[in-house]
């Protein structure tokens, strides 16, 4: 279902989002050409979850606008073409991995076995099909969710910290099929406080306290503030941010 | 026993309880709630709007009689309405005309010494409200009855069989009870379970409208409200018997409810309000956050109707203020309706029935668009 849009897969102009006093998304300006992973990095609170609610339609900003492939959000059309995994695993714990994908394949309009199975498959659960929800480990589940968010081959995918409280093992796996499904042209939006997963993203956009802090590849914001980690990159260009 | 370790889970409790408004408030305030809704109820309880009439067979000598008993009741502020003779009062009664009819007997003087036997004559179709009407009357009656002897009563109804029991008149608003209740507090929780778990986030992160999702809860929920009141009833009106097996007795299964009407008319009716009941779960469960709250609603939601209904007194002679709510309530409707249909035996052509339909409907519609207007969305 991957649309062939020209130009950038998401466009924010001056993007914001308020909840009576809190600005937790300000004034965000942003155009992300498609076909590339973009960690969205920030501490907890920073408002990512907050943005990305705002790129899928699940919030209507206070000002400004975002639009997603072309199109402005809220759209409900446009969510045929975008995949959203959320941090909590959202997933029925009472279905089984096939029941699960199959449910939500349906509410896209997908009705194909085989590509059902195709995404069990990549997911690594394939011999877990029929195995109910609430009988898989915090790994499964974690897959599972993702297998939920890819069954419609969405060209625009929110992981909103797909990989928190996973194994190491299973981060490698996941970060293996997020790159797998950018050089397939899918345009990836990853949110996380993990700073060592950054250096997997083609572009980093750093935020705190809702506003953009800095963007561009690891490399970049290292030499910008100047200093030979992440961490110490956020907290440097995160200095002069907080509100007062 | 360290008393401190002790201490420290009894403060962690109250240190709960401080952030969970919900519950205290529930704990100090739902029992005052319903108590005080209990007293005002039956203290407060009017007379029942009561048409009475009086049958007069014992000719000449029971004018007298008729007289006195009409002057009596009249001044108790009963409407006493005339007739022209039994079969009369009863086409009054089944019209619903009148309330209540007083039939004295031919040999009302035959045996002076003797206690007369009066009958009274009611519809039957709910013994809340017969009942009220019917010591009502005789209160009235009691101070003109000195001096003679006592009189026997013959309670007789119009609807029911003479040999029915109070099972027969509660069991329409149980079987009603049961599908509302328990398919509004697993429709509550599992919309919880939505909200709370992330499935609702994703749900409408993908093309759903919200009346889909409105919709096919009510049909899913309403699939298995259907098999519950399938059961209900067949267990009400059913009885199987099983016979006697080496050391196990005979014995039973169902209540044999006398039915006068069509099963699947009193289903329809329970389908409508069990319909009400997923989309009030729906609507409630924006309001919790826990499945305990949803839980919580019980006193709250359940409790009031199950006093204002009409189950247990009659919804003409509740206090003034109360009324309007009674007729507000989806279980009103759905217990009159079927009773029309177990006790009267109405079918589609009756107008009582068809509003009672209507007005379930338009609740269960009205509530649907309230439990889709909980599921936000900014979707243009």
């Amino acid at each position: 279902m991957t649309s062939a849009v020209q130009g950038p897969a998401i466009v924010t102009q001056d993007l914001t989002k308020r909840f009576g006093e809190l600005e937790a998304v300000a004034a965000v300006d942003l155009a992300l050409p498609p076909g590339r992973i973009y960690g969205l990095l920030g501490p907890n609170g920073s408002g990512k979850t907050t943005l990305i609610r705002l790129l899928a339609g699940l919030a209507r900003p206070t000002s400004g606008t975002a639009r997603v492939l072309g199109v402005e959000m809220p759209s409900r059309s446009n969510l045929e073409h975008i995949g959203y995994m959320t941090q909590a695993d959202g997933i029925y714990a009472e279905l089984s991995v096939w029941e699960n994908v199959r449910f939500f394949a349906a509410l896209f309009g997908v009705h194909d076995d085989n590509a059902l199975l195709n995404v069990i498959e990549v997911v690594d659960l394939a011999d877990r099909r029929n195995t109910p929800a609430f009988e898989l480990s915090g790994g499964m589940r974690r897959r599972l969710s993702l297998a939920c968010a890819l069954v419609h081959k969405p060209a625009i995918l929110f992981l909103d910290e797909p990989t928190v409280g996973i194994d190491p093992a299973l981060r490698v796996q996941f970060w293996g099929y997020f790159r797998d499904l950018a050089e397939a042209g899918t345009t990836l939006l990853v949110a996380s406080h993990v700073m060592d997963e950054a250096d997997r993203c083609d572009e980093l956009l750093l935020i705190l306290h809702g506003r953009l802090l800095a963007r561009g590849s690891g490399t970049d914001i290292r030499e910008q503030a100047g200093v030979p980690d992440l961490e110490g990159a956020f907290l440097k260009l995160g200095d002069g941010s907080r509100p007062s | 026993m360290n008393l401190r370790r002790t201490f420290a889970i009894s403060r962690r409790i109250a240190n709960a309880f401080k952030r969970d408004e919900r519950s205290l408030a529930l704990m100090f305030v739902a029992p005052i709630i319903v108590l005080g809704l209990l007293g005002w109820v039956i203290r407060d309880q009017g007379e029942p709007e009561t048409r009475f009439a009086v049958v007069n067979l014992a000719g000449a000598p029971g004018d007298r009689f008729q007289l006195a008993i009409e002057q009596a009741v009249a001044d108790a502020g009963v409407t006493v309405v005339q007739v022209d003779d039994e079969p009369a009062a009863r086409d009054a009664l089944r019209n619903g005309d009148v309330d209540v009819v007083l039939v004295l007997p031919d040999d009302l003087l035959a045996n002076p010494s003797g206690a007369p036997a009066l009958r009274f004559i009611t519809p039957g179709i709910n013994p809340a409200d017969d009942g009220g009407r019917v010591s009502r009357i005789q209160a009235a009656l009691l101070p003109a009855m000195t001096g003679g002897a006592v009189p026997t009563i013959e309670p007789e109804t119009i609807y029911g069989s003479p040999d029915g029991d109070q099972l027969d008149a509660f069991a329409p608003a149980l079987v009603a009870f049961f599908a509302y209740f328990l398919v509004f507090v697993l429709t509550g929780i599992s919309f919880l379970r939505e909200r709370i778990g992330g499935t609702l986030e994703r749900l409408l992160a993908s093309p759903i409208r919200r009346s889909e999702i409105v919709t096919g809860y009510s049909a899913g929920f309403g699939f298995f409200a259907t098999l519950q009141v399938i059961l209900i009833m067949a267990f009400a009106l059913g009885t199987i018997h099983v016979p006697a097996n080496g050391p196990f007795p005979a014995f039973s299964i169902g209540l044999g409810i006398a039915n006068a009407g069509s099963p699947a008319l009193a289903f329809l009716v329970a389908l409508l309000l069990a319909l009400g009941a997923v989309n009030l779960g729906i609507f409630l469960s924006t309001f919790a956050r826990t499945e305990l709250q949803v839980v919580q609603f019980i006193p709250i939601v359940i409790v009031p109707q199950a006093l204002l209904c009409g189950l247990l007194w009659p919804i003409s002679s509740l206090p003034d203020l109360l009324q309007p709510i009674a007729r507000v309530l989806p279980l009103t409707y759905a217990i009159d309706g079927l009773r029309e249909v177990l006790v009267k035996g109405s079918d589609l052509s009756s107008d009582a029935l068809r509003f009672d339909l209507a007005i379930l409907a338009a609740i269960a519609v009205f509530l649907a668009v309230l439990a889709s207007l909980t599921i936000r969305r900014e979707v243009a």
